[in-house]
C-alpha cells in the first residue's frame, strides 16, 4: 500500500525531523512503541495462562511471570482424565462440527439464490435474515427452552446444534450472498446452455469457484460454535454432554483453588481455535472482513 | 416460473431452520410477555401489566445503564485504539502487518468464558498480575479487588471486553485503509503534512463508513453480551455489573418468572432492532 512512505524516508528527514537513533524519527519511534504496547496487552494474558498450565503446585507462588520449573504437564493429564475434559472436548467437536455442516449445507444455497436466482420477494426475505444479525441469543432462550423440551431435544447435543446453526445463519447467508455475487454470470449461463439442472450447476460450477469463501464460512461458523456458552449452558444438564466452555466454567466453580488445572482446562478450550486461526489466518480475515468492507 | 420455484427451494432449508429456531421463538417471546405465568404454565392474560412492571424494576434500569456505559466505553476505547493501530500498521511491511495483525486478533479466538477466567486471575487481589504490576511500578496503593468492588467492577470487566474486541477493529480498519487510494497520502505528504495531519485529514474522514459499521457492531454486542459477566461476577457485587442479559437469565432460570423474562427479552430485542435500523439508514447514506 504505502510503499512510497517506506521507500522514501528521506522526504521527512530532510524536512528537519528530530531523529533519535540515526534514521529513526521520534514520531515513528513513538508510533512503533504504541504497536508494541498493544501487542503486550494482547499477549500477556495468554502467556500467563500458558505458564500457569505447566507450573507445578510447588512452584505456584514464585510470581505470575516467572518461568515455571520444572515444566509440569500433570495439570493437563489430571484435567483431561479426571475432570472430564476428554468428554468436553469431544462434545465441543461434535457440536461445532454439526453446526458448521448445517450452516454449510444451507447458507451457500440461500446466498446463491439471493445473489443469482430469480427469487420472488427477494428484498423481504433478505431483510428477514438481515434482522437476525442483531438478535441476542438470550432473548430467544425463554421460548427456545420450552420448544426444545417439547421436541425432546433438551439435554441433547442436537438441541444445541440446531439453534446454534440457526443463530449463525443470518451472518452466513449475508456473507454467502456477497461471495456468490462475484461468480461470473457467463459461467452459470454456459452451464445452463449445456443443459445442466440448477442443482447440478450449483454443485459442479458454482461451488468450486467459491471454495475460498466456503472455507472462510466454515472456519467462522466453527469458531463461533466452539465459543458459544449460553446455549449449551441452558440446553445441557448432563455433565457428559457439556462442551468445553461450560466445562471450564464449571471447573472454575468446583475447584476454585486448582489454578494449574483451570489453566490447563482453559488452554484445552482455546488451544484448537488459536492453532486453527494461526494456520488459516488469511481465510479467517477474509471471512471476517467480507461483510464489513463493501 | 420454474426458475422462481427453484430459487425458493434453494432458500427454503436455510429459511426453515432460521424460522424454526430464531423466528418462531421471537414471536413466542412476544406473546409470552402478555401473560402471567406460574411454574411454566399460563395463569392468565396480563395485557401490558408485565411491561408496567419495568417502571419500578430498579434492577432493570441499573442493568440498562450498565449496557449504556458499556456501549460508550466500547465506542471510546477498542474502536479508537483499533483505528490508531491500523493507521500505524498500514505503513509497516506486509510481514509486520501479518504478524501484529494476528497478535492483536488472537484474544478474539479465545472463548469469552475462558477470557473471563483468565482475567479473573489477573484481577485477583491476592496473587493477580494487575496488583503485582502496580506494586512493581510503586503504585501498589492503587491495587484492589478489581472485580469485587462496586466502583471498579464494571470498568475492570470492560478492559476484558476491549481485550477481545480491539484486534477485530484493527483488522476491519486495516482492510478499509488498504482500500484508500495511495495517491491521497502521497499528495498529503508532498504538501508536507505530518503523520498526525495525514491521520486527521485523510484517514479519519475516509474511514467514516467503517467507523459507523464498527460502531453499530460494537453497540449491538454491548447490548447483548452475557458470557463475560456470567462467568466472572454473575452481575455482582450486588447489581453493580448486572446487564440486561443476566437480568433475563436470572428472571427466567432462577426466579422462574416466564412472563417477565419474556418482557425483558422483548425490550432487549426492541432496543437492538431500533438501534440497528437507525444505524443501517446512516450506513446507507454514508
Amino acid at each position: 500500500m504505502n510503499a512510497t512512505l517506506l521507500a522514501a524516508p528521506s522526504a521527512s528527514q530532510t524536512a528537519g525531523r528530530r531523529s533519535v537513533i540515526g534514521a529513526y524519527p521520534a514520531g515513528r519511534l513513538a508510533r512503533h512503541l504504541i504497536l508494541v504496547l498493544f501487542a503486550l496487552y494482547a499477549l500477556a494474558p495468554v502467556y500467563l495462562v500458558l505458564l500457569a498450565s505447566v507450573r507445578s503446585e510447588a512452584d505456584l507462588f514464585s510470581g505470575p511471570l516467572s518461568l515455571p520449573w520444572p515444566i509440569d504437564f500433570s495439570n493437563y493429564a489430571r484435567t483431561w482424565n479426571e475432570s472430564g475434559f476428554a468428554h468436553y472436548f469431544l462434545n465441543s467437536l461434535i457440536i461445532s462440527t454439526g453446526s458448521t455442516i448445517l450452516v454449510l449445507l444451507t447458507a451457500p444455497l440461500a446466498g446463491y439464490a439471493f445473489a443469482k436466482l430469480d427469487l420472488p420477494r427477494k428484498e423481504l426475505l433478505f431483510g428477514l435474515f438481515l434482522a437476525g444479525l442483531v438478535v441476542p441469543a438470550p432473548s430467544v432462550i425463554v421460548a427456545l427452552y420450552g420448544n426444545l423440551q417439547k421436541l425432546g431435544l433438551l439435554d441433547t447435543r442436537l438441541g444445541v446444534i440446531l439453534p446454534q446453526a440457526a443463530l449463525l445463519l443470518p451472518f452466513s447467508v449475508f456473507m454467502m450472498r456477497t461471495v456468490m455475487q462475484d461468480v461470473p454470470k457467463e459461467l452459470i449461463e454456459a452451464a445452463v446452455v449445456d443443459g445442466a439442472s440448477p442443482l447440478a450447476t450449483y454443485f459442479r460450477v458454482v461451488l468450486p469457484v467459491v471454495r475460498p469463501g466456503l472455507m472462510s464460512l466454515a472456519l467462522i461458523a466453527f469458531l463461533f460454535s466452539w465459543q458459544e456458552y449460553l446455549l449449551p449452558l441452558v440446553v445441557i444438564q448432563t455433565d457428559d454432554l457439556k462442551p468445553l466452555t461450560v466445562g471450564a466454567a464449571t471447573l472454575q466453580g468446583r475447584y476454585g483453588v486448582d489454578y494449574g488445572g483451570i489453566a490447563a482446562a482453559g488452554t484445552i478450550a482455546f488451544g484448537p481455535l488459536v492453532v486453527l486461526f494461526l494456520v488459516m489466518q488469511r481465510s479467517f480475515v477474509r471471512g471476517l472482513t467480507a461483510g464489513a468492507v463493501k | 416460473m420454474t426458475s422462481q420455484r427453484t430459487a425458493i427451494l434453494f432458500v427454503l432449508p436455510a429459511l426453515v431452520l432460521y424460522l424454526a429456531f430464531v423466528g418462531l421463538p421471537i414471536l413466542q417471546v412476544a406473546a409470552y410477555s402478555l401473560f402471567t405465568w406460574d411454574n411454566g404454565t399460563v395463569t392468565g392474560f396480563a395485557g401490558l401489566a408485565n411491561f408496567a412492571r419495568l417502571i419500578d424494576d430498579q434492577v432493570f434500569w441499573t442493568a440498562l445503564g450498565h449496557n449504556g456505559i458499556w456501549v460508550v466505553l466500547t465506542l471510546a476505547f477498542p474502536l479508537m485504539i483499533g483505528l490508531l493501530l491500523a493507521s500505524i500498521l498500514a505503513e509497516c511491511s506486509p510481514r509486520t502487518i501479518r504478524v501484529l495483525g494476528a497478535i492483536y486478533f488472537l484474544p478474539r479466538t479465545i472463548p469469552l468464558v475462558v477470557a473471563g477466567i483468565i482475567w479473573g486471575w489477573i484481577y485477583n487481589p491476592m496473587f493477580g498480575l494487575a496488583n503485582w504490576a502496580l506494586d512493581l511500578v510503586g503504585l501498589g496503593v492503587l491495587g484492589g479487588a478489581w472485580l469485587a468492588e462496586p466502583s471498579t467492577a464494571l470498568y475492570a470487566l470492560n478492559v476484558v471486553g476491549a481485550w477481545t474486541f480491539f484486534g477485530f477493529c484493527v483488522l476491519i480498519y486495516l482492510a478499509a485503509i488498504q482500500a484508500i487510494d495511495p495517491s491521497l497520502y502521497e499528495a498529503a505528504q508532498l504538501d508536507g503534512a505530518s503523520w498526525i495531519k495525514r491521520f486527521r485529514f485523510v484517514t479519519v474522514p475516509l474511514l467514516k463508513p467503517t467507523t459507523l459499521f464498527l460502531g453499530l457492531y460494537a453497540a449491538i454486542e454491548a447490548m447483548r453480551f452475557f458470557d463475560l459477566v456470567w462467568v466472572t461476577t454473575q452481575g455482582g457485587p450486588g447489581y453493580d455489573t448486572e446487564v440486561l442479559t443476566t437480568h433475563i437469565y436470572k428472571t427466567f432460570f432462577l426466579v422462574g418468572d416466564f412472563g417477565y423474562a419474556a418482557t425483558l427479552s422483548v425490550v432487549l430485542l426492541a432496543i437492538v432492532l431500533t438501534v440497528s435500523g437507525v444505524s443501517y439508514r446512516l450506513l446507507r447514506s454514508a
